[in-house]
């Protein structure tokens, strides 16, 4: 069975709507009422929806002017700049826009097994006295070096060691030249320029060529955006190569649409009715061959299964190939540096530096350091190997839970579980101290004058006290409402669980009547019970709700001097903080009979 | 462990190393470790793999060659290698620098033949980083791992997979997480 690391999730309360509202009420003071109304919901860890709000505390930030955690979910993403993960060069968002979203020097990655390619020269490497000194020559291809992939084997070779991007724009499967969709256009308005008589450009487009997908799309564009230009004269002046939504002509058909009036000019609209289509290649008209088909299964029946690709392969080509031969190297994907804001109050919470390899950040509001972090260990010492360590059912087990404080101020802790884990299998838990009070973090620097410098930190300190502790753990007793362990900013309380059984199928439905009026409420029925044990049903997971309340030093927070003035009527309530969560707490399997 | 220890597991050096006597790091003389550095039993540093193609600029040559470079706070699990990389260049075989920043870590059985590994990586284990590999500051390399030759990873990046890919970013808040000062500490001498 694979190692179990006992883990605390947080949930972000962003992903419950009702709490918002409460906690807007709850700021003018919490009243009974809505406590109890907070007390008896229950999040369960096992609903569907919580995989999306479930993080790890190092995942979340935490935003000081709404005093919440934000989420991946309810923070907004600003890209930064984008980079090439391959080069690290930074590419501006002007080629961005122009060029596409991937590296346009000499990334590649290859197309069998996503592996970076590199290039080399097909010539045998000189050999002797001085090698090392004779300049090499081409021709180049590209290789992997993981499933030793070859652009070789798609007849590709390349002149220069350079620039590839640019190079295997121009080279087709096979070696043939390639006319790029640019390229294309460049020759049209060449010939557009030169008249129609003339044969000047040094490439002739084929009427008849069968062109991919990029390039089909190019040459229909084309054609239609001068045919509307054509037809409606006063659109001419806003087609310049775009769509031209904004264009007067563009509009006056839009808005003709929806009055059912000729908005545009009677002539235009006579004429828009004269528009031809497409008839050649060069217009973007491919006539589908009926041998097309016949030719791919012969291919198929030539290369076999090894020479079609598989899915991944497919996905990741813009062209979708069938067919390995037909698969071209990949342009490395960019990606992004991105500083993060809050949703609600669009205050920055992360911003790394611009420069690409720099990877300090000029924000970092990230949760670990206003949330208290939750430790989970076993209280017993447990079997010499802790990955053994299965949960026995019915047999109370018991665990310590360390929060430490990250804030610099003392905080009140109330954390509450539902008796019974909620699920199919419901374990009993019991926190023996569900109130406490933490103390504050001082300053690491002091701490670290304290300990003697060498850069002793807060850890040092910690671990010394936990093994005195351990080393008494025999004769202490976990007592209901006390503490466990106490230290300089953190708190240890002992939490009991007493493990289900995991019993299901078809035993469990016999005695269905009688297990379901002890176990109703929570299961809401024994037709739950069928059914094999699902993926990680066995892990106990234990919900804790954690409040977290502390009063925060007013002078501390920037522009508290105005804040302070202005609620001079509520000034307690300014000074008043509380921090409210979901957590869970995955603490072992539960042994299997 | 040893059933009996007579001497502690580690030999200490002066600047706080604390190496294995049951590692085993070859041509010790081409190593340079940072300080505050632990290699666990079993590991093996190939320092003997020198470079042997003669460098771009003669005057830069000076002193002992270094095959393996390590920086501070470093962690190298037990049964990991440490090997230079090397590859044919214009019909001569040579290898090339290994060079490791600081706070590393490479789990149990881990092969790394990088060119560079930033600071703040962890690698864990039974992975193996491809020649020539150059891996940036702020990276985490998940057990098992078959990071391809000459792959740059950038920062931030959770990598996994054979081949390896990209397949996630550090959050802001793991960033202290991959300081390896409280691991370095917690090393006893038994
Ligand atoms: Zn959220
Ligand atoms: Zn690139
Ligand atoms: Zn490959
Ligand atoms: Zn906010």
């Amino acid at each position: 069975m694979a190692e179990f690391k006992p883990y605390t999730y947080f949930q972000c309360p962003c992903t419950d709507t009702s709490f918002s509202t409460r906690r807007r009420i709850g700021d003018s003071g919490p009243s009974s009422e809505e406590e109890t109304d907070e007390d008896e919901r229950t999040f369960d860890p096992r609903a569907p929806r919580a995989n999306y709000s479930l993080y790890p505390l190092e995942h979340l930030l935490y935003c000081e002017d709404c005093h919440q955690i934000r989420c991946p979910r309810c923070v907004l993403d600003e890209i930064v700049c984008w980079y090439c993960p391959n080069c690290l060069f930074e590419v501006p968002s002007s080629s961005v826009k122009s060029e596409g979203n991937r590296c346009t020097r000499s990334c590649f990655q290859c197309p069998i097994c996503t592996a970076p390619l590199s290039i080399s020269s097909t010539e045998s490497p000189p050999e002797g006295l001085g090698a090392e000194y004779v300049a090499q020559s081409g021709p180049y291809v590209l290789n992997c070096a993981y499933c030793l992939w070859s652009s070789k084997e798609i007849g590709i070779q390349l002149e220069k060691p350079n620039s590839i991007y640019a190079q295997l724009a121009k080279i087709k499967n096979g070696g043939e030249p390639y006319i790029s969709p640019k390229e294309r256009r460049r020759i049209r308005e060449e010939r557009k320029g030169d008249g129609e008589e003339s044969q000047g450009s040094e490439m002739t487009l084929d009427p008849n060529e069968k062109l991919d997908a990029e390039s089909q799309f190019a040459n229909l564009k084309a054609f239609y955006q001068e045919q509307l230009a054509e037809s409606s004269p006063a659109s001419a002046l806003g087609f310049t190569g775009d769509y031209g939504y904004g264009s007067p002509g563009a509009l006056s058909r839009i808005m003709g649409l929806y009055t059912g009036s000729s908005f545009g000019d009677k002539k235009s609209k006579s004429r828009s009715s004269m528009m031809r289509e497409a008839q050649s290649a060069l217009e973007g008209l491919q006539i589908s061959s009926p041998s097309a088909s016949e030719e791919s299964i012969a291919r198929l029946r030539a290369s076999g299964w090894e020479g079609t690709c598989s899915t991944a392969q497919r996905l990741a080509q813009a062209h979708n190939p069938r067919f390995v031969s037909d698969l071209r190297p990949i342009a490395h994907l960019l990606r992004t540096k991105r500083s993060k804001r809050c949703k609600t109050c669009r205050h920055i919470l992360s911003k790394p530096e611009s420069k690409v390899q720099n990877t300090r950040f000029r924000i970092r509001l990230v949760a670990p350091n206003y949330v208290p972090r939750i430790a989970i260990r076993p209280l017993q010492p447990g079997p010499a190997a802790p990955q053994a360590l299965l949960l026995t059912p019915l047999r109370p087990t018991q665990f310590v839970l360390t929060f430490s404080n990250p804030l610099f101020d003392d905080v009140r802790v109330s954390i509450a579980t539902p008796a019974k884990t909620p699920g199919r299998f419901g374990s009993r838990v019991t926190i023996l101290c569900p109130q406490f009070e933490v103390g504050a973090n001082t300053d690491v620097w002091d701490e670290a004058l304290r300990e003697g410098g060498a850069g002793a930190g807060k850890g040092g300190e910690r671990e010394k006290r936990r093994t005195k502790a351990e080393a008494s753990e025999g004769q202490q007793q976990a007592e209901a409402g006390k503490v466990w362990e106490r230290g300089r900013n953190w708190v240890s309380v002992v939490v009991e669980v007493v493990p289900a059984v995991l019993k299901v199928g078809e035993e469990e439905k016999k005695d269905e009547k009688e297990e379901e009026e002890e176990q109703e409420e929570e299961e809401g029925g024994g037709s739950r019970y069928a059914g094999p044990l699902r993926e990680d049903e066995d892990i106990l997971e234990i919900p804790v709700f954690v409040r977290v309340e502390w009063e925060a030093d007013v002078a501390q927070d920037e522009g508290a001097g105005l804040a302070a003035a202005n609620n001079k009527d509520n000034k307690e309530e300014k000074e008043k903080r509380e921090l409210a969560y979901w957590c869970v707490l995955g603490v072992g399997r539960i042994a299997r009979d | 462990m040893s059933k009996k220890p007579v001497k502690g597991e580690y030999i200490e050096t002066d600047t706080g190393n604390k190496v294995s006597r049951r590692s085993q790091i070859i041509g010790t003389t081409n190593i340079i470790l940072g300080g505050k550095t632990v290699i666990q039993a079993e590991v093996i540093i190939r320092g003997d793999l020198l470079r042997t193609y003669p460098p771009s600029n003669p005057s830069e040559k000076q002193g002992n060659p270094v095959a393996v470079a390590i920086g501070r706070y470093c962690f190298f699990s037990r049964g990991c290698e440490l090997r230079p990389p090397g590859k044919l260049y214009r019909g001569t075989f040579s290898h090339y620098p290994l060079k490791i920043a600081d706070h590393v870590f490479v789990g149990p059985g881990s092969i790394v033949e990088a060119a560079l590994i930033g600071s703040h990586v962890h690698i864990g284990s039974n992975a193996v980083v491809g020649k020539f590999v150059i891996i940036k500051d702020f990276v985490r390399i998940l057990d098992g791992a078959v990071v391809p030759p000459n792959m740059v990873i950038p920062s931030f990046s959770i990598v996994a997979g054979r081949p390896a890919r990209v397949v996630g970013e550090i959050a802001e808040g793991e960033i202290e997480g991959f300081d390896l000062r409280e691991v370095y500490r917690s090393v006893g001498n038994a």
